[in-house]
């Protein structure tokens, strides 16, 4: 196993009422040596249901801000010890507009990693994405820990460059490490990932050609292991780790298993049904492409031409260099992301 | 004028030379006429204009027709493309050959008795690595590799080194240092300068190939049986024009190759040799290694995209050429047109080719910034050069492989060997469907293209047919 810090006095996280970072501090909250936490979330409602959401607990501050303003992230880091980590997991995904991928995913890393560089914490661990470096070439090719960057459309650009604004920070004198999760689900998901369960039940989820695509996938406790591991391996400075699943699924794979899932949580599912020619996912990517270029995203498009690619990688160098070890595989995952969404009441 | 043997021998190359040398040393009468001419290792300088000229076809370069074309090269010499390649030795991987056997349903296919020739041939043409340290070009695989955790080693090569441990002072191993010679030793006739037009053919047997000499004469040419080793381009195509029915010359197989030029900080350029190091950490898809680099090939790199690129052409010194070949899901064809000299030539690459090779110039170009490269110029009409990891996404998104100079060497499967009557042109032992004394015995045979190097699978497949051919004594009917 490799050499590991202590967890330190203050610990940093943007985006914590998002999904990634609500399982982040839940997290955090029960390891025991975490004294400060200082969180960040983008609006007033936010910070309130943040608040809720923490509970009674000392040393937890939460600021109100947006990471596409320089002065958020100089407020974020304002007279923070040296003893800080900072866990930078705020980004838009699915935007209402194209321009957000890059005020909020480029520019919003940038000025993290300039405060933490002035601020001189320990480590920044920044979340990025499969979406840098595209889709594999072909159903059985699998990214290494390495590979050149080939950014899946807006979104995958504004993750490149803000990995390229990391990396110039690292070369500046930044202690920065990047982890890159392909999709991942689980507790906290936001209600549009209920919909993913919904499709499955009616047998509608879209499989396209033979479904032998691959996938990788993490679920969001395994993926909280692996921002930790990052986070705590000194060695893993200005390096970047794939956290997933210890291998990809294939479509069919998936869609059989969450249906599995779905039918051992007492809920009736429906055969899948709805099987889409290659060329209606190229069509889709088309679509999409052609809306992002005049700076309209849409979501539903954006993931069905998604779907037709393979977008798989090898975790071997994380668990080599990190130690990290993916503790929960997707049958289980599906069970407890679908207890969870029961348990919050939601429809699925 | 007329010629006659027992065995008339068509092609010198991997496959005609190792079949003459088995059947001669059987004591058969074995002619082996072959269309170029007999230039002796080492006259020529390797990778140089003067070899094309004198050691290829056409002056070096043809055309498959495609949407890209795929320029490829073949060797027209004694010895074949043995004389002018770089000698790289890959032994067929163990799983391949047993799914040729599976998939093509090949009779008597002993993946171990195909690998124990492999260890005869080894010793036969030399086949060894570098005694000292790597040429530069050749560390540059290696470091780059090295540094981003991927698969790679040296290739072993058919070479002897005479003058010490230099890796750039070795002599090259080919047929006409080896297996020719000992093919005529045992009493094998060899002629060149003889292009073989056709074979006539009577009754499913062929009775005699009609010659043309460089004067314009013709020449007949009698034989009990012939064997066609010409490649896989000429075997198919003088197979047609002699009027052979089946399935010849409709499954060209290929490994297409999109290259690079990259410039260093230092002078690292080796004018007459190649790197020995490959990286398979993608293999079979994808392999990457090093090509020729004399400032012509460097030039050559660099001219789809001159108007920019141009500047860098007097840092040749500086600079060294690498390649990215794919297993291609892609097949082409040869056909033979009446009253043509040179069959047409067609292949199609698929989508999935296209995404293949560009992946594969990205991580090149990738290995290449690893190893310290100061800048990469990848072969593509409008390419941007490459300094950096973030150019490396500028240059994925302009590639299109229809932009690019697609290549290859690697020529197989055009007479595919086996039982599958549908997508086999020859027998379990080379001898072509419904003939009863034509054989093939080259790289056409191969079921596939192998994703390394072809020329041990061609001659351990060669003389594993010819030594069959023996044991039965040739008049199986």
């Amino acid at each position: 196993m490799p050499e590991t810090w202590s967890v330190p006095n203050t610990t940093v996280v943007t985006g914590a009422n998002g999904w990634l970072g609500r399982a982040l501090v839940h997290r955090l909250l029960a390891e025991p040596g975490r004294r400060q936490l200082r969180l960040l979330a983008h609006s007033t409602a936010d910070a309130h249901s943040l608040r809720e959401f923490v509970g009674p607990r000392n040393g937890v501050d939460i600021l109100i801000g947006d990471v596409s303003r320089a002065d958020t992230a100089q407020r974020l880091l304002y007279g923070v010890s040296k003893d800080t980590d900072v866990l930078h997991t705020a980004g838009v995904i699915h935007p209402t507009k194209v321009r957000q991928f890059a005020e909020v995913n480029t520019n919003g890393t940038r000025h993290i990693t300039e405060a933490a560089l002035d601020a001189g914490v320990r480590r920044l661990v920044h979340v990025s994405s499969n979406s840098p470096f595209g889709t594999n070439p072909h159903a059985s090719d699998t990214f290494r820990a390495d590979e050149p960057f080939n950014p899946y459309l807006g979104y995958g650009k504004s993750k490149m460059f803000a990995e390229v604004a990391v990396n110039e920070a690292v070369a500046a004198g930044l202690d920065a490490t990047i982890v890159r999760p392909p999709w991942f689900y689980g507790p906290f998901q936001p209600p549009r990932q209920t919909t993913f369960f919904r499709m499955v039940r009616a047998g509608k989820f879209p499989v396209i050609g033979k479904g032998d695509q691959r996938r990788s996938m993490v679920y969001v406790d395994n993926l909280v292991d692996g921002i930790l591991a990052a986070e705590l391996t000194p060695a893993a400075r200005g390096n970047g780790y794939w956290i997933a699943d210890a291998r990809a699924y294939t479509v069919n794979e998936i869609v059989e298993t969450v249906g599995r899932a779905l039918v051992d949580e007492g809920l009736s599912v429906k055969p899948p049904t709805t099987h889409l020619p290659t060329l209606a996912a190229r069509v889709a990517e088309t679509g999409d492409r052609v809306l992002q270029a005049v700076g309209v995203y849409q979501q539903q498009l954006h993931v069905l031409g998604e779907m037709g690619h393979t977008i798989a990688c090898d975790i071997s160098r994380s668990t080599a260099e990190i130690g990290y070890e993916p503790k929960v595989e997707l049958y289980e995952g599906m069970r407890r992301s679908i207890r969870w969404c029961l348990d919050q009441g939601l429809e699925l | 004028m007329s010629l006659d043997a027992d065995i008339l021998i068509i092609g010198s190359g991997a496959g005609g030379a190792t079949t003459a040398t088995v059947l001669a040393e059987a004591g058969l009468d074995v002619l082996i006429v072959e269309e170029g001419a007999w230039v002796e290792q080492g006259s020529v300088v390797p990778f140089s204009l003067d070899q094309m000229d004198q050691q290829y076809r056409s002056g070096g370069v043809t055309v498959a027709l495609g949407m890209p074309s795929i320029a490829y090269t073949e060797g027209r010499c004694a010895g074949g493309g043995t004389e002018v390649n770089s000698g790289l030795y890959w032994r067929p991987p163990g799983e391949l050959l047993e799914r040729w056997r599976h998939d093509f349903r090949i009779a008597d296919f002993d993946p171990d008795d195909l690998l124990s020739i492999a260890d005869e041939v080894e010793t036969a043409i030399n086949v060894r690595t570098v005694p000292g340290p790597h040429s530069a070009p050749s560390e540059v695989l290696r470091s780059g590799a090295a540094a981003l955790g991927w698969q790679h080693s040296e290739v072993p090569r058919w070479m002897t080194y005479p003058h010490g441990d230099d890796a750039t002072k070795g002599e090259r191993q080919s047929m006409t240092r080896t297996y020719l010679p000992r093919a005529m030793k045992a009493g094998a006739r060899l002629v060149t300068g003889r292009r073989i037009d056709r074979l006539v053919i009577d009754g499913g047997r062929a009775t005699e190939a009609i010659a043309s000499l460089p004067d314009g004469s013709t020449e007949r040419i009698t034989f009990r049986h012939v064997f066609v080793c010409g490649g896989a381009i000429q075997s198919p195509a003088l197979l047609q024009r002699s009027g052979v029915k089946g399935h010849i010359g409709r499954t060209l197989a290929v490994h297409p190759t999109v290259k690079l030029a990259a410039r260093f900080a230092d002078e690292l350029n080796v004018p007459d040799d190649v790197p020995v190091h490959q990286v398979k950490e993608f293999a079979p898809h994808l392999s990457f290694g090093g090509s020729a680099s004399n400032p012509g090939l460097v030039a050559l790199s660099l001219l789809d995209q001159w108007p920019t690129f141009r500047r860098a052409v007097t840092d040749w010194p500086r600079m060294s050429v690498y390649y990215a070949a794919i297993t291609s899901q892609g097949r082409g064809r040869v056909m033979s047109v009446p009253r043509m000299k040179d069959p047409i030539v067609t292949y199609r690459l698929t989508h999935a080719d296209r995404e293949l090779l560009r992946s594969g110039l990205a991580r090149l170009a990738l290995l290449m910034l690893e190893a310290g490269a100061e800048e990469v110029f990848p072969s593509f009409r409008g390419a941007p050069s490459v300094k950096n990891r973030r150019d490396v996404a500028t240059m994925q998104h302009a590639f299109s492989a229809t932009k690019a100079t697609v290549m290859t060497v690697h020529l197989c499967s055009t007479v595919p060997m086996g039982e599958v009557a549908e997508r086999c042109g020859a027998d379990s032992f080379g001898r072509v469907h419904g003939y009863r004394n034509i054989h093939v015995n080259d790289a056409s045979l191969l079921p596939t293209a192998p994703g390394v190097n072809p020329q041990a699978s061609v001659m351990a497949f060669a003389i594993r047919n010819a030594r069959h051919f023996v044991a039965t004594g040739g008049s199986r009917a």
